[in-house]
């Protein structure tokens, strides 16, 4: 049973079967093939081998491809474990007594506004990317930039997606929060100031949460307070305390 | 940072995972692929195995899981039972080879405290080894195939791609595109019975 005895169209045709694609009349005499003539169920059992075969080694290949991205990403646990063992004393002494005095003339200073935006900026930690769907494909796929903190990428990825898509909440919400994240609250703040104008936005919180944050990266404290003040998020309160002490 | 609408808003985006996997879509695979890669490997690792085994061990388990999803062998509840189901997968793999002979000389008793039921389809029938060893075959004979026929044959069989889409990308008529086709798979063949003889 190899491929030479099977011509083209026969070969069409059972890969036809194999994908559901024979009419319901064809359907009916290839199964009755299938029953009656026990060679011809052979090729067809090898042919949805064969199918397989590709399938299963191409996946396979394609596995090695993702675990060569895992190891590759700088937060893999071998770079972390043999960093920590060729840690220098010396430097680990210099550097705490660095910490120290840094942290000596922060309380000296006292609160500023740009250490309060330190202690709770954090990036937005992004959706899970598991979906297939062509059109959230382009989303997604900028998303893995996103929470690689490739935020250019990401964001050029999503504003081409914007123009097909203008109002689209989570998209303006996930670039804002990706400019912020790039340092850049200013092409924020407009983008989140939009999105929290809208009461059935499902991130509504956070995105009055990532506005406060962005107007106090702007030294805007009044706008800032204004914005937390709307979340109910628990960081956003708790910042907002802070801000009025 | 927390998400308060956080379940909320997953339903609204997303689309079951399970289809995504079975279409081969890239991103679902790789998503599936590294989310659960780290626990596995970590596991491994403590009980007494290395990370090139981890990696063998973990996509050995990822295509098993792949080909049950396709064969409706494993019908997921939702998308954390796929999840469930490749790590419980992958110990079983592991707890098999440490108990395989290739580690029986170095086990150590004290590590195995994870058992859990081996999987019951061990009783194979000499049609389903011909099967599988035709299988590794046409694995093997895939993988040294020339370039340009292994990408035609991937683009059909693992991308999944139209026959319309993929004319266009060669630029050819789809009559030649086919015809293309059954040459490659004609030349597949003639290399997987090379590979058994």
């Amino acid at each position: 049973m190899d491929l030479s005895h099977i011509t083209q169209e026969e070969f069409e045709k059972i890969e036809d079967y194999l994908n559901n694609q024979l009419s319901s009349a064809e359907l009916v005499a290839f199964e009755k093939s299938l029953k009656t003539d026990t060679d011809f169920k052979t090729k067809v059992d090898d042919i949805k081998t064969v199918l397989l075969g590709i399938e299963t080694q191409a996946l396979k290949e394609q596995l090695n491809v993702f675990h060569d991205e895992i190891a590759k990403t700088p937060n893999n646990t071998q770079t972390k474990s043999t960093k920590v063992h060729t840690i220098n004393w010396k430097r680990l002494l210099v550097a705490a007594a660095l910490i120290i005095a840094a942290g000596s003339i922060w309380i000296l200073k006292g609160n500023s506004n740009e250490h309060l935006y330190a202690k709770y900026f954090s990036p937005d930690p992004g959706l899970p990317t598991m979906m297939s769907s062509t059109d959230n494909y382009a989303f997604y796929d900028a998303m893995v930039n996103y929470k690689q903190g490739d935020y250019k990428t990401a964001i050029s990825k999503w504003e081409t997606l914007q123009k097909t898509k203008p109002n689209n909440d989570t998209l303006s919400y996930f670039i804002g929060v990706a400019y912020l994240a790039n340092k850049n609250e200013k092409i924020a703040i407009p983008l989140l100031e939009k999105v929290s104008k809208n009461p059935e936005f499902t991130l509504v919180n956070d995105a009055y949460y990532y506005l406060g944050l962005a107007y106090l990266k702007a030294e805007n404290i009044k706008k800032a307070k204004a914005s937390l003040q709307n979340s109910t998020i628990d960081n956003s309160k708790a910042l907002l305390s802070e801000l009025n002490d | 940072m927390q998400k308060v609408d956080l379940t909320t808003n997953q339903k609204s985006l997303k689309l079951p995972l399970v289809e995504a996997l079975k279409a081969n879509d890239q991103l679902a695979l790789k998503s599936l692929y590294t989310l659960n890669y780290p626990k596995i490997e970590a596991y491994i690792l403590k009980n007494s195995g290395t990370k090139d085994q981890a990696k063998d061990i973990f996509q050995d388990a990822f295509i098993t899981v792949w080909k049950n999803l396709k064969d409706d062998k494993f019908k997921a509840q939702n998308d954390s039972s796929i999840h469930g189901y490749l790590y419980t997968i992958s110990k079983n793999k592991w707890l098999d080879y440490l108990r395989s002979k290739h580690h029986k000389k170095t086990i150590v008793a004290s590590k195995m405290n994870h058992f859990e039921a081996a999987d019951t389809n061990c009783s194979k029938n000499d049609d389903d080894i011909l099967k599988e060893k035709r299988l590794e075959d046409v694995m093997l004979a895939f993988k040294n195939l020339g370039e340009a026929c292994k990408s035609l044959l991937r683009k059909f069989y693992f991308e999944k791609k139209s026959m319309k889409l993929i004319a266009e990308e060669l630029a050819l008529d789809s009559a030649s595109t086919r015809n293309k086709k059954y040459r490659c798979m004609q030349k597949l063949k003639e290399i997987a019975l090379k590979n058994n003889n």
